[in-house]
């Protein structure tokens, strides 16, 4: 008997079964559907979404009375006591050019990169807080009071105050909201590199004593840094990485829901063995003649070609239906056959473990606990990063994990050296399991069975 | 010609002696018959023969060669019907039957010739495009004997083939296994059905307990009970009083006691009657039916266990 013959007569099994292909096909691609669409406003790269994200922004300042106060500081209070006639009309010329307003709002939240997803409106604190009570906004970004007054301060003297930017979000929108919060964060993150550079400059100079004469050219210094600023980009979470392709959710849950079901489809193969031999076919095979290394080696084919088959299928549908773009298509056959061998692996030790020990039991713990773990620890229904840290750090044990790194980071746009450490993962755990599989075979033969 | 010899067979469990130090000899062209209650050792000893267990001492001889030292040998030229269903219910016979085709390497017209013999054989042709989840319980039995014939096997080992069918699929069955018999196959037929084995078989063993207690053609195993008469008796209920009454009657060797019914073996056939009604009108029991059988297996089993064969 040919392998082959086992792999036809099990897939067809499997393809005449309509409960096990509405686990394993249809389920799948129900699910990639459903937390696609669910979570579209919690992925930045969502496709068809320019300016998905709808924020308010309060300002609790009032610009005029923050730039006549920091004059005033400058003209005469304690800091302009400090300086020359010159140097304070330098400061103030360069206030006048440089409006940090006009920073934040403009050059930030109105750079390319930013307005692609973030759509911003001004209003006063109770109309903000309404729209976001009304779910009409992701998140309301409040200015603190002082705020120009504060930065200018801190960017254009040797003094820092502190400014608070927060931001309030919507319990149901809480993965937006922290999105929204890094995306200030990387505003405030800019503005501290910036005024760091400021006062080592600052400092530098006094040290070289150049005394006052360096706030001649601060207005050059900062000038520099800001015009740097429009060339960083925002650094809102990990999906978003400098050059690469954001992911959108139809990408993310397409891949996570894929890697995962091919486990399923590892759990569907772990009980075929025991099922044959309770069938008394898998006996019936051995009296045929057919070696118990063939039958197993069919079962690891027919999980093989299966997990192939679910690939297939859930890169087509959501190529087709979702406009998923998935890549480079090499790599992804590549990562697809190397995330296979490993489920089929996998599959194939647990039911050899299972027809050894001559009950579910095995198989079961699989299917129920170990499944549902490597799923929560590979990221399949939550992204890695917003898992606890804890269980971020047993994201290795996981083969869905593994996979899923991998193909999001092909649709990133990655070059295959960014994943070679993860297909290495997957083809090294296929072949333990293999091994496994193997020894568990030969070592421990079933009660007086004779082998050809 | 001697093709299957079974010597000094032992297969024990732990504790369990499910085969305990049993030979016979099956001869090419035969239907040799293995009878006994369920748990006499017939399905192990079958798991023996077919090369699926190693027995824990004693051998097998197929055409004079340890099955166990040459398994590949027997194994092309065994066909084996299991008790069980050995089959995949959602694929269709005619799947079934490529698959097991397949399995002892048949392949291409070769094997869609023999699919197209097989299933006239055993009836089903029209059938074959059915899923087997689909068949009666005759049809699914008939389709698992079809997978042990493509190959067109030496040897036929049926255990219990008869299994929970209606009496025109086991009939069917029964002319199945003769006719493939006079076309000059061996068979090894195992059954609690004493009546099949009596229809059937050349030569017959009958085992209980991991033991053959007798070995011989129909009429060898009859003259064993020499004369007996088996006699059953249904009451309509049975006391203690009752037994110890009947057992009191002279001339009785055997007596088993079931549910509502008293079987007896006596060789006095002529008194027995008088003696028995006598003994029952002394107690509060009323005799609802005599059956005096014919002398059978059934006798001959009793005879040898003192147990009835449905036990």
């Amino acid at each position: 008997m040919r392998i082959s013959d086992i792999v036809r007569k099990d897939l067809k099994i499997i393809l005449n079964d309509k409960k096990a292909l509405a686990t394993l096909i249809i389920m799948p691609i129900i699910l990639t559907t459903i937390l696609g669409l669910a979570f579209s406003s919690s992925f930045i790269g969502s496709s068809g979404n320019k300016s998905r994200y709808n924020i308010v922004i309060v300002k609790k300042y009032d610009a005029n009375e923050d730039l006549k106060r920091f004059r005033e500081i400058i003209t005469d209070g304690t800091i302009g006591e400090k300086l020359s006639i010159k140097q304070k009309n330098m400061i103030l010329n360069q206030v006048q050019k440089l409006d940090v307003e006009e920073v934040f709002f403009k050059q930030f939240l109105g750079s390319n990169e930013l307005k692609k997803f973030i759509k911003y409106r001004i209003e006063d604190e109770n109309t903000a807080f309404k729209l976001l009570k009304d779910e009409k906004v992701t998140a309301v970004v409040i200015l603190p009071e002082n705020f120009i007054y504060d930065l200018n301060i801190s960017l254009y003297t040797s003094f820092r105050n502190e400014v608070n930017i927060k931001v309030l979000g919507n319990s149901k929108y809480a993965f937006s909201t922290q999105i929204i919060s890094e995306v200030m964060n990387g505003f405030a993150d800019m503005l501290s590199t910036i005024i760091i550079g400021k006062s080592i400059f600052i400092q530098t100079a006094m040290e070289e004593d150049v005394g006052a004469k360096v706030f001649e050219d601060i207005d050059k210094f900062i000038g520099n840094m800001i015009e740097d600023m429009g060339k960083i980009k925002a650094n809102i979470n990990y999906l978003r990485v400098e050059g690469k392709e954001p992911i959108s959710s139809f990408q993310y849950y397409a891949v996570g829901m894929a890697v995962m079901f091919i486990l399923f489809a590892s759990g569907y193969g772990s009980k075929a063995l025991l099922k044959e031999k309770n069938n008394v076919t898998y006996q019936r095979m051995i009296i045929a003649g057919v070696s118990r290394f063939k039958i197993v080696v069919g079962n690891f084919f027919t999980i093989f070609f299966l997990a192939l088959l679910q690939m297939l299928i859930m890169i087509s549908y959501s190529s087709i239906i979702l406009k998923v773009e998935w890549g480079s298509l090499l790599l992804v056959v590549i990562i697809s056959l190397c995330a296979i061998f490993s489920v089929a692996s996998l599959g194939t030790m647990i039911a050899v473990m299972t027809l050894k020990a001559g009950n579910y039991k095995i198989a079961n713990v699989f299917q129920n606990i170990i499944i549902q773990f490597m799923a929560l620890v590979g990221g399949s229904f939550v992204p890695y990063d917003l898992l606890p840290e804890f269980i971020q750090k047993l994201n290795f044990l996981s083969i869905n994990g593994m996979a899923l790194k991998s193909y999001l980071k092909v649709m990133m746009g990655y070059p295959v050296d960014e994943i070679k450490g993860h297909l290495f993962s997957l083809m090294i755990s296929g072949i333990i399991f293999l091994i496994f599989a193997i020894f568990i075979l030969v070592l421990k033969k079933e009660e007086g069975c004779v082998d050809v | 010609m001697t093709l299957l010899r079974v010597d000094n067979l032992k297969k024990y469990f732990k504790k369990i002696k499910a085969v305990d130090g049993i030979s016979f000899e099956v001869k090419k062209g035969e239907i040799f018959g293995l009878l006994g209650p369920n748990g006499a050792g017939k399905s192990t000893t079958i798991s023996m023969i077919s090369t699926l267990f190693k027995p824990t001492s004693g051998d097998i001889f197929f055409k004079g060669r340890s099955i166990f030292e040459n398994p590949i040998e027997i194994r092309k030229n065994l066909g084996i019907v299991p008790q069980e269903i050995a089959l995949y219910p959602t694929l269709s016979g005619y799947e079934n039957l490529r698959f097991w085709g397949n399995a002892y390497g048949l392949r291409g017209k070769k094997l869609k010739i023999r699919i197209e013999e097989v299933s006239e054989i055993i009836g089903i042709k029209d059938r074959l495009k059915d899923k087997v989840e689909k068949y009666s319980g005759g049809m699914k039995r008939r389709i698992n004997i079809g997978a042990a014939l493509l190959h067109k096997p030496e040897l036929l080992i049926m255990d219990e083939p008869t299994v929970g069918i209606d009496p025109q699929s086991r009939k069917h069955i029964l002319d199945t296994v003769l006719s493939l018999n006079k076309k000059g196959m061996t068979v090894i037929y195992t059954s609690h059905y004493m009546e099949e084995v009596e229809y059937l078989c050349n030569r017959i063993s009958i085992m209980d307990k991991g033991k053959i207690i007798a070995t011989g053609t129909k009429d060898e195993l009859i003259n064993i009970v020499n004369g007996q008469k088996v006699i059953n008796l249904k009451f309509d209920k049975i006391s203690k009083e009752l037994i110890r009454k009947i057992k009191d009657i002279n001339y009785i060797s055997q007596i088993e006691v079931l549910d509502d019914e008293i079987i007896l073996t006596t060789v006095n056939e002529n008194t027995i009657f008088k003696d028995i009604i006598d003994k029952v009108s002394e107690t509060d029991s009323n005799i609802l039916s005599i059956d005096v059988k014919k002398t059978n297996l059934e006798s001959v089993f009793l005879h040898l266990t003192g147990k009835a064969l449905r036990d």
